[in-house]
């Protein structure tokens, strides 16, 4: 038996959904780290989740935003509530407001995680706090298909940025880079926030002015947004 | 689908023009096409002379610029800041871009296909309106249209529930008029007039052509004393000829009939003159029900007060009927007749308490005569709130001996008068331009050679004093002296046209604002410092540029600017847009002075730019547009080139 009967009998009991194949197929050009910003398509995007938890809690919607090019098509933007088994509590339903009536509109997780990577193909993905985000990503597509697949995109935290713009310790406080704080301070409205779509565009206008005072401190390529030591 | 993101476009969409004329669900589906655009400071959205993009552009955050790139300085047009629209050629022309569009600092753009806005713009004219006027600026009648429009958005919801601004709406017939022939004895009529329960009846001959007329008040004081005998005809008490006026007269032109003619009833006919069918009858308390408050009354009352105190309180129940006026959008001309009529109705019955105080100037046993003139706003019938006093006064000539006396006497009679105006609330003049200064208290004789040194020599401060003192209005005493004066000036003009030139040159040394703007122009420094002068920089620019094109076209007798610039727009048909602009935009600046003067309890000419919203701004930037176009005809007209 050579390798690869091996790995295809390995793969009898897990066969790869089409939906992933599709996916992994747009990787077959990864936006190259030299490829400089105008040229790549980045998405912009955040989750609503039950709570902090990535191992307990779930996702309740998720909201993004494309931008190419500096610009920002809102008929292009992706939105989508997640159907519901757990018990609304009054913690997350005052946090998010998604109170059991919005779920009228909702689809099953199956359905959302599926145009959520149709959505995204290979995009470099944008969020403040964008690993929480992927985690719960991740961790919803393995209680859908009981497989470990894993987001492949390259991903940029707004965070990251703010604290390259901004050094930490020296006239900055940790909360004062939060999400809340760096829209004020950059004159973002924060209309529609605690919403993944109302976040989704915040973090997007955010991290194009964020991406245009580091631009003013040389020419920004992917690979050096990438880049998290600094 | 929450539609989260187009909301928020649509929040900020929904009070800005012409967005707010869009249904709520046209809107939404127009913010879910929105294209956001990030520009980098410098970065060029459209370049001239580029063909037109599938987009139309508004300004969400930042500031574009718009350069003329081809002009050798590379002028700057426009400038756009939050919630303007630029870039709409594409929208209404299929040209290429006429100026560059550069981003002055990080900016923030809502971009609208063009395609999707169209589907949704045929069901509302108005907003292809809008952007038409603000294509073409100079489409006068559309921007007046608009500015109703815009304007409604303003007006609280109660005021919105009527169709009709309040001082225009029209008698048409008035009240059924209560008549009877001039032979109906007095007590016969008397009965007519309680079973109708009206105060007046009309007195018609038997073609219904009004005679007379005679009210409540004739009975009580020719009647009741028992002067007349009431058997006799109604003929014999009856006021007559009657004033009369055509059905359908507007409320604020039936007040300023009253108020000219001194009458409290106006009678309605069929070709509005006496020898027509009467057809109906307007009282000034009719008037009064339907405004709530009454201007006759107060000058009445002005009229009949002894005492400073009551004038005090009088010209603040003015100052609530303006702010009365101004809430309800009342027209500008309007208020301010009114308002000047009352400031009139003040400074006379001031300067009767000081006469009387006074007594007569005699000399040989003939009184000498005086006028008191009107300055500057006032001398414009332009005053809607109180500012600076600005006046002088004119006597008859004295032989020499009696010189130094009557000066003196109307030196004292001037100062007893304007400080009776301080305390109504008109400041003393900082730079005393008053009656009470030795230099604007003069004889006739020495104020014809005062304007002819000024119009032969014309230093800068000739010309500044020009500008106050050419607007010049009797406003009590002798007349004559007034006119005698404004004849001597327009015979020294003749004479000496070059001063017309430096009048023109300094008509055109305020260089209009390119555009009200977030980044403001305000004052630079002192008690002012960031706020806007609209005296300063928007209607004296007006002012000063109505003044020289009518003395240029030898006309006197019309100081007011609106007049001036109707005047203007009938003898030089080829200019009347922008005349009528003009008084479009010097109307707009009155009101926002007015009311920002009401807001802060000042004069309302300087205000900070900061708590104007998007619609005023708008508002005032377009007013704008005919300041720069009345210099350049000036400049052109007396080829001020050469001068410079």
């Amino acid at each position: 038996m050579d390798f690869f009967n091996f790995y295809k009998n390995k793969r009898k009991e897990e066969t790869i959904p089409d939906f992933w194949k599709e996916y992994l197929s747009s990787f077959e050009h990864m936006p190259s780290k030299k490829d400089s910003i105008e040229k790549i398509r980045f998405v912009c995007f955040d989750t609503e989740t039950t709570g902090l938890q990535i191992s307990s809690d779930q996702i309740l919607s998720i909201g993004a935003v494309g931008i190419e090019n500096w610009t920002i098509d809102i008929s292009e933007s992706f939105e989508c509530i997640l159907d519901q088994e757990y018990e609304a509590t009054e913690e997350n339903i005052s946090i998010h407001g998604l109170l059991p009536k919005l779920r009228n509109h909702s689809i099953s997780e199956t359905m959302a995680l599926k145009s959520f990577l149709a959505y995204i193909k290979n995009s470099v993905l944008v969020g403040h706090h964008v690993a929480f985000d992927i985690g719960m990503i991740n961790k919803s597509l393995y209680g859908m298909t009981g497989q470990k697949l894993k987001l492949r995109n390259q991903a940029i935290d707004t965070l990251n940025l703010a604290k390259r713009l901004f050094p930490l310790g020296y006239h900055f406080r940790a909360e004062e880079l939060s999400l809340d704080q760096l829209a004020k301070e950059n004159k973002i409205s924060l209309s529609g926030r605690h919403t993944a779509s109302g976040d989704a565009y915040i973090t997007a206008i955010l991290f194009l002015k964020l991406l245009s005072k580091l631009q003013k401190r040389g020419n920004y390529t992917l690979g050096s947004l990438l880049r998290t030591k600094f | 689908m929450q539609n989260i993101i187009p909301r928020r476009i649509y929040d900020f969409l929904k009070n800005l023009p012409p967005f707010h004329l869009i249904a709520e669900e046209d809107l939404l589906s127009l913010a879910k096409k929105v294209v956001v655009q990030y520009k980098k400071k410098d970065e060029v959205v459209f370049k001239q002379g580029e063909s037109p993009s599938p987009y139309f552009y508004l300004v969400h955050e930042g500031a574009i610029h718009l350069i003329d790139n081809e002009s050798p300085e590379k002028t700057l047009v426009d400038k756009y800041d939050e919630g303007d629209l630029f870039g709409i050629r594409p929208l209404l022309a299929t040209e290429n871009y006429a100026l560059t569009a550069v981003a002055n600092e990080e900016s923030l753009l809502y971009a609208f296909r063009i395609r999707d806005f169209k589907e949704i713009w045929v069901h509302y004219p108005k907003v292809t309106l809008y952007l038409a006027s603000t294509f073409a600026a100079d489409a006068r009648s559309k921007s007046v249209e608009l500015d109703m429009e815009v304007n409604q958005v303003k007006i609280d919801k109660n005021t919105l529930k009527e169709t009709h601004l309040i001082e225009i709406q029209a008698f048409n017939k008035g009240k059924a008029p209560v008549c009877c022939s001039p032979n109906t004895s007095i007590k016969e009529s008397a009965k007519i007039m309680s079973q109708n329960e009206v105060g007046s009846i009309i007195i018609i001959n038997e073609l219904n052509h009004p005679l007379g007329i005679v009210t409540d008040k004739d009975f009580r004081h020719k009647v009741v004393t028992g002067n007349y005998d009431l058997d006799e005809p109604i003929s014999t008490i009856m006021s007559s000829p009657v004033v009369t006026a055509l059905p359908g007269l507007s409320m604020a032109d039936a007040q300023i009939k009253m108020i000219q003619q001194k009458i409290h009833h106006l009678c309605l006919t069929e070709d509005g003159s006496p020898s027509s069918k009467v057809v109906g009858v307007v009282s000034e308390h009719d008037l009064m029900v339907l405004q709530g408050t009454d201007p006759g009354i107060i000058i009445r009352e002005i009229e009949r007060s002894t005492e400073v105190s009551q004038l005090i309180k009088l010209r603040e129940r003015a100052e609530n009927l303006l702010e009365n006026y101004l809430k309800r959008q009342v027209s500008i001309s309007f208020i301010s007749n009114i308002i000047s009529e009352i400031n009139d109705a003040l400074i006379v019955r001031s300067l009767e308490i000081s006469v009387q105080k006074a007594g007569p100037l005699k000399f040989n046993g003939k009184e000498v005569s005086f006028c008191w003139l009107g300055l500057g706003s006032e001398g414009r019938k332009e005053q809607l709130l109180r500012t600076d006093q600005d006046n002088a006064l004119v006597f008859e000539d004295v032989v020499e001996e009696n010189y130094e006396t009557a000066k003196a006497y109307f030196l004292e009679l001037a100062t007893q008068t304007t400080q009776i105006l301080k305390e109504c609330g008109f400041d003393f003049c900082p730079a005393e331009m008053m009656a009470r200064n030795p230099k604007w208290c003069l004889s006739l004789s020495e104020w014809k050679k005062q304007f002819s040194k000024w119009i032969m020599e014309p230093t800068p401060q000739a010309v500044l004093n020009s500008a106050i003192f050419f607007d010049f209005r009797p406003i009590y005493g002798n007349e004559n002296l007034s006119n005698a004066l404004s004849r001597h000036i327009f015979n020294e003009m003749e004479h000496q046209s070059l001063f017309i030139s430096y009048l023109a040159k300094s008509a055109v040394e305020r260089p209009p604002l390119l555009t009200f703007f977030r980044n403001f122009v305000v004052e630079k420094s002192g008690e002012h410092k960031d706020e806007f002068d609209i005296k300063g920089r928007a209607m004296m620019p007006l002012a000063d540029a109505a003044r020289v094109l009518i003395l240029n076209e030898k006309m006197q007798g019309i100081n007011n600017t609106i007049h001036r610039f109707e005047k203007l727009a009938e003898l030089d048909p080829a200019n009347k847009e922008l005349f009528e602009q003009a008084i479009d935009s010097y109307e707009l600046f009155m009101r926002y002075r007015a009311l920002h003067g009401l807001e802060n309890q000042d004069s309302g000419r300087y205000f900070n730019p900061m708590i104007l919203n998007k619609i005023e701004r708008l508002n005032l930037r377009n007013s704008f547009r005919p300041i720069g176009a009345l210099q350049t005809l000036i400049a052109t007209r007396f080829q001020l080139a050469y001068l410079r």
